[in-house]
């Protein structure tokens, strides 16, 4: 059975939200488009996640160290290791499959702690630095490398995690770096496995997942270098003089460094889904009342953009929204949305025990009426991971003899497919502002009212 | 009516003008909002009580009983609901009530046939003329 865009745990059929656990739960196809940045873990006030800091800066300082001490080779090979870590799933891979750094590149790097004298003496205080001395190095090359280093608590997160949640875990290899023996290391451990290719899966927790790290090239770029550098810098010289400044005046980036250090109230983790705001659903909603019907000046297109925006907030947490799907279906274009089904609200876990309904897939009309068609085109959507269940959203209210083909449609093949519309989401918005109720009983109210309609 | 039932009786006609007052304002505030569980829960109480007081024969609505928590009453629906209610029971109330014969002249319940000494006040619908 293949879900769209699916999750560890939707494969699993475990019912937890992504707002409910710790870490960010990972696609089975594809990366998380976030990343480790360590900097938060300097920042946030733990303990645990201090020391985990330190551990990852000295574990970096320590390849420096023997790279200095002429073991360049066994170092270089140590780091191009270090430079992927496929099992955590974070960045921008459609594959879960990421390419390691190259030789040059490790020597780049490596070379900082002989080239700067600063960090030869002292080593570096954030290692992620490193994005502004060496081209090609970025925020995935900065998460992967730092989840390399820490990959032994990130295991026994995991482990944990699994056991808490009744996530399947197998036995497994993974590199991991020996810190005492410097050297990477084949260990035998037990992990959740990706069912599609056998890999294994390693959990990073939610709170040290940020789009951009904090110390970044752009924000050193925009922020801090043209203020501080002789106009003749200013920007006309490309990243890799940049860079090469950068290594020849090491202080001014420590400078830097010190006044993010010093700046780190905006400092937070990002989530992995933010709710628009009230005000901007209630102009999403006018914006869609005042939509012609049909396709007249793309009014289709721009009522399934914004419904995708709306519907995947008011819904949200109870449903996480996975994907909006564009794809050609008798010459027209349609846009669904796709919901994981996570059995939050007694509805959807009804729909998923009566209809099998894995994912809630949602139809977007922008119609004047919905006809036979419209059902049956949904209808046939609904197999395998959609169940049995599924959902119109459209402009107006649906006629009585398509109302009684949906029923029809119930008593012949037991499948339920609802139709909301305009009237619905704007009680939809304004219990999404007011807080007296769930958006979602919108859609529970319509379906109790068609489970009251069907024949005894 | 019995002692007992005009002793419910009072009881729920208070809670009744008050939830009255809440929702009207609510509604007006917001007429089509949808009302929380909360409070759908409470006005379903006082009213499940309110039916059994008023029976068939008061009821405002005979298709009427409680509010579905599914259907998402709106404010004003509530509110309306709620007046509907609170004048069936002023109904009850005067087909209930007495006024002495002797000076003052002032109004009690009437309990098992009989004029009481639990004094009322006039019906709504003579005060108003």
């Amino acid at each position: 059975m293949t879900l769209i865009r699916s999750r560890l745990n939707d494969f699993h059929s475990l019912p937890f939200r992504q707002e409910e656990v710790d870490f960010a739960i990972p696609f089975l196809d594809e990366d998380i488009p976030l990343y480790v940045d360590p900097f938060l873990l300097w920042k946030i006030n733990s303990q645990q996640d201090n020391s985990l800091h330190t551990s990852i800066v000295n574990s970096f300082n320590q390849l420096g160290h023997l790279y200095v001490n002429r073991k360049e080779n066994e170092t270089k090979s140590i780091l191009i290791e270090l430079s992927e870590c496929n099992e955590v799933g974070l960045g921008n891979s459609k594959t879960r499959q990421g390419k390691k750094i190259g030789n040059k590149t490790a020597d780049e790097i490596l070379a900082l702690f002989k080239s700067i004298p600063q960090i030869n003496k002292q080593g570096f205080q954030h290692f992620e630095e490193i994005q502004l001395f060496v081209d090609n190095i970025s925020k995935d090359r900065i998460s992967d490398i730092s989840c390399s280093l820490i990959k032994s608590f990130l295991i026994d997160f995991t482990i944990e995690q699994c056991q808490k949640l009744g996530i399947p875990i197998e036995k497994c290899t993974v590199l991991i770096y020996d810190y005492k023996n410097q050297k990477v290391k084949t260990e035998e451990t037990y992990l959740p496995v990706n069912p599609d290719n056998k890999q294994p899966i390693i959990l990073t927790p939610k709170r040290w997942l940020r789009y951009v790290p904090w110390i970044n090239y752009d924000d050193y770029f925009e922020s801090y270098y043209i203020k501080d550098v002789d106009k003749a810098f200013d920007g006309k010289l490309n990243r890799v003089q940049i860079l090469n400044f950068n290594r020849n005046n090491y202080d001014l980036v420590h400078t830097y460094i010190s006044l993010k250090e010093q700046n780190t109230k905006a400092l937070t983790n990002d989530p992995l889904f933010s709710q628009i705001p009230v005000l901007s659903a209630k102009r999403k909603l006018a914006s869609i009342l005042k939509l012609q019907t049909g396709k007249t000046n793309n009014a289709d297109k721009e009522y399934e953009d914004l419904m995708v925006q709306t519907m995947s907030s008011m819904l949200y947490p109870h449903l996480d929204f996975a994907k909006e799907q564009s794809r050609t279906d008798s010459g027209t274009q349609i846009r669904d949305l796709v919901f994981y089904n996570n059995r939050s609200y007694d509805f959807l876990k009804d729909i998923y025990d009566t209809y099998d309904s894995r994912q809630l897939v949602i139809e977007l009309k922008n119609v004047k009426e919905v006809e036979r068609e419209h059902i049956n085109q949904l209808n046939r959507y609904l197999t395998e991971q959609f169940g049995r269940f599924g959902i119109i959203f459209t402009r107006n209210k649906v006629p009585k003899s398509i109302f009684q083909n949906t029923l029809d449609l119930w008593s012949g093949q037991r499948r339920c497919i609802i139709v909301l519309d305009d009237s619905d989401l704007q009680l939809m918005c304004e219990v999404y502002e007011s807080k007296q109720r769930h958006p979602i009983e919108v859609i529970k109210r319509k379906y109790i009212e068609f489970t009251r309609s069907c024949p005894a | 009516m019995t002692k007992e039932q005009v002793d419910i009786f009072e009881k729920l006609q208070a809670q009744l003008g008050g939830l009255h007052t809440e929702i009207t304002a609510l509604s007006k505030k917001s007429q089509n909002e949808a009302l929380n569980k909360f409070k759908l829960k409470f006005i379903n109480q006082i009213l499940a009580d309110a039916n059994i007081l008023l029976d068939d024969k008061y009821k405002p609505f005979n298709d009427f009983d409680l509010f579905d928590e599914i259907e998402m009453p709106s404010n004003s629906d509530a509110a309306m609901m709620l007046t509907q209610y609170l004048n069936c029971f002023e109904k009850l109330r005067a087909d209930n009530i007495k006024k002495e014969d002797k000076f003052p002249q002032n109004w009690f319940w009437i309990i098992d046939g009989k004029l009481s000494t639990i004094r009322t006040v006039m019906p709504k619908i003579i005060k108003e003329k």
